[in-house]
């Protein structure tokens, strides 16, 4: 068991700093430090502003999606390597070539996650926080607590996909009515409690209250969880071959009008059958959008009335513009190689691609505007959440080109995509609060993130393409 | 004969490795010539090379009359490629890899050329099957069809047979052979010998980035030489015969 578990743990230190670079990566957790750090002095000023409780249950909740999504990037961490590397392999799927079971080499993946992203996350965090304690009046045992709860957190995110994950491989059906009634529990929960639903989330209640009791009855459950994945895993493929009509002509059709409709229709294809689309969708769009419109409306009263859908169409746009990299992640250079297509068409695609898929933040933020009584602000809403995220998506395509998910984890790209959202977030927070209606003016940022792909296509046609991610 | 293909003192650097060595070869139009060498010799970086995917670092190399540096999309227009290793999409069906293949080529009759490749590798019945379902030898099927389905003046292939069995490697052997009779060019690399001498009618040694040896087959027969022999002592001897 050690011996597997040293050796996946240097296969994940060594598969992130190849593809992010040595330095680059083990810079990451001292800048997650860093930014606690610095944020952690921010608190004295949000206290009379923001419960900070609230906040507290705002970093449970990021933690617990940090967690899932480290889990579903695990369990597709092969498929993305193969696309990126050609032939990689990584030792969770070489149960087939090694003299060990599947489950067993699953149970060191689970301890190789939990450990490995608590360390690269939860603990530089956590640091940061603690060495800011003593001037922050924050006190010490709480700062510990908050490692100690975290820590939990994440492994509830990590777990609970795990677990699904092994029983979806299993029984799809037994996956699909369990999250459905899951589903179902916490929607009723909510519409009988209201938010204060969220203040049950255990690592959380840990946190406000400490007791012994909860703390194993917390580990209890995590640990049942872990094992029941361990015991439900199976490697074994169902063997069968399901046999598929043809999607890709009548699509190509469908957008003939569009300069590179192949290309589009190929991208459409890909995120439906894959079921990447369904999944981010939710994943990474709906579920963590829910979780901060939840989180705004508790700022309500210290924002004009229109305020909090202006502020939630921008954050909308962000959250829009990462279908970049719905369309690039899981894609690889490889199949276009051998075809009459260059790296700046292949850009221009993408991003045709990520702009049909805005179709889904305006909506959402359409259907955010009627429910929060502010249908008369619908089109500035929009529109600024459509154009903020096509910016973000074409300075994401100029500064990463075909792999934003990789060169996220870069500091240098990291941070100039901050400086770059982050000025014209703050330019239009302003315009938009002096009034609702010049939100409309938002439109004018389709001119420079246009101007961003064309000068993305330019940079990244100079350079040989690595391939995607 | 007219040149197809012309190198001049190409190389190719990644950072401290020198993947080719000032390598210089011509291959004539209507030949099939077979670039040999050990793994990690630079095959596979001098096919990516001549059909634009990575640039050189040095030399110059023309194909079908356009540059190799700047005109890769040309050439990629006007030639077929099997690149080693890589697969088709993983989640389109095999009909569909050949109908997206057909819609960046515009390629009108691609449906009908589609099941001509389909009979003629005999694996119609995985048309309509996700590529990442697929075998590897399918896959490879699938591959072979897509380089060949525009009928292109010149192919670039890496490694053609090594995911087929022996009745496929024939059926591919006979159809590169009439494709070549039919005054088109292949240029194929492999490190698999006794194929090389069975088909190609010239080809080059290359050996840490460097060309020890190119030219056609018929002058090694002719001295009652084997091709797998004399590469092996050429290798060996890591410099010119």
């Amino acid at each position: 068991m050690p011996e597997l578990f040293m050796r996946m743990m240097k296969e994940e230190w060594r598969m992130h700093s190849t593809i992010f670079g040595q330095v680059s990566f083990a810079l990451f957790p001292v800048m997650i430090f860093g930014i606690s750090f610095m944020g952690s002095f921010l608190l004295p000023y949000l206290r009379p502003a923001l419960l900070i409780g609230d906040l507290a249950l705002a970093t449970h909740a990021m933690f617990l999606v940090l967690g899932a999504m480290v889990g579903g990037f695990g369990l597709m961490g092969n498929e993305m390597m193969n696309r990126r590397f050609g032939q990689a392999s990584l030792l969770a799927y070489s149960a087939r070539s090694l003299p060990l079971s599947g489950k067993f080499i699953f149970a060191n993946f689970v301890v190789k996650d939990t450990v490995y992203y608590f360390f690269l996350w939860v603990l530089p965090f956590c640091a940061g926080y603690i060495a800011a304690a003593p001037f922050t009046g924050t006190s010490l045992p709480s700062a510990f607590l908050l490692l100690l709860t975290l820590a939990l957190a994440f492994m509830a995110g990590l777990c609970t996909v795990f677990l699904l994950s092994s029983l979806y491989v299993r029984s799809r059906a037994a996956c699909g009515i369990l999250v459905i009634v899951g589903g179902l529990a916490l929607l009723a929960s909510f519409l009988s409690t209201g938010p204060t639903l969220a203040l049950l989330f255990p690592p959380y209640m840990l946190y406000s209250g400490f007791s012994w009791g909860l703390l194993f009855a917390l580990c209890a459950i995590l640990a049942a969880m872990c094992a029941l994945s361990i015991l439900l895993f199976s490697a074994e493929e169902t063997g069968t071959t399901k046999v598929h009509g043809d999607l890709f002509t009548p699509l190509v059709r469908r957008f003939a009008n569009l300069q590179q409709s192949p290309l589009v229709a190929k991208d459409l294809v890909d995120l439906y059958r894959s079921g990447i689309g369904i999944g981010q969708a939710l994943f990474s769009f709906t579920i963590p959008l829910v979780v901060i419109w939840f989180f705004l409306s508790l700022a309500g009263s210290f924002l004009p009335s229109y305020g909090l859908i202006v502020l939630f169409a921008m954050i909308t746009g962000v959250i829009g513009s990462t279908m970049y990299t719905w369309v690039t992640e899981f894609d690889s250079f490889g199949p276009y190689a051998c075809l009459p297509v260059s790296v700046s068409t292949l850009i221009q695609s993408k991003m045709t691609t990520c702009a049909l898929l805005q179709v889904l933040p305006a909506a959402f933020i359409a259907i955010a505007a009627v429910l929060s009584g502010e249908s008369g602000n619908l089109l500035p809403a929009v529109v600024l959440c459509v154009a903020f995220s096509l910016y973000a998506a074409g300075v994401m395509a100029y500064l990463c080109g075909l792999s934003p998910s990789v060169l996220v984890y870069d500091v240098k790209v990291l941070f100039t995509y901050l400086v770059l959202d982050g000025v014209v977030f703050a330019i239009f927070s302003a315009v938009s609060f002096a009034n609702p209606m010049y939100a409309i003016s938002s439109v004018l940022l389709l001119i420079p993130g246009w101007l961003l792909v064309k000068a993305a296509m330019r940079r990244w046609d100079a350079v040989d393409p690595a391939g995607f991610g | 004969m007219a040149a197809v293909l012309e190198v001049s003192d190409l190389s190719k650097v990644y950072r401290d490795v020198i993947a080719l060595d000032r390598v210089s070869l011509s291959v004539e139009e209507g030949s099939l010539f077979g670039l040999l060498g050990p793994n990690g010799s630079g095959k596979t970086t001098m096919i990516k090379v001549l059909t634009g995917q990575i640039r050189p670092t040095g030399g110059s190399a023309r194909v079908l009359g356009l540059d190799a540096e700047h005109e890769g999309l040309r050439i990629r227009e006007r030639v077929g490629i099997i690149p080693e290793q890589e697969s088709p999409p993983s989640f389109l069906t095999a009909m569909e890899y050949l109908e997206f293949v057909g819609a960046v080529r515009k390629i009108p009759d691609i449906r009908e050329r589609a099941d001509e490749w389909f009979d003629y590798l005999e694996f119609g019945d995985k048309k309509n099957v996700l590529c990442k379902d697929l075998s590897r030898g399918t896959r490879q099927k699938l591959m072979f069809a897509q380089a060949f389905i525009h009928e292109p003046a010149l192919a670039l292939i890496d490694e053609p047979l090594i995911n087929f069995d022996p009745i496929m490697q024939d059926v591919v052997k006979a159809y590169l052979a009439e494709y070549v009779k039919s005054g088109k060019t292949v240029f194929l690399s492999t490190h698999i010998l006794e194929v090389a001498e069975e088909i190609c009618s010239s080809f080059g040694i290359l050996h840490r980035g460097r060309l020890l040896h190119s030219g056609p087959v018929t002058d090694l027969t002719e001295k009652g030489m084997h091709l797998p022999g004399f590469f092996l002592s050429l290798v060996r001897k890591g410099g010119h015969a």
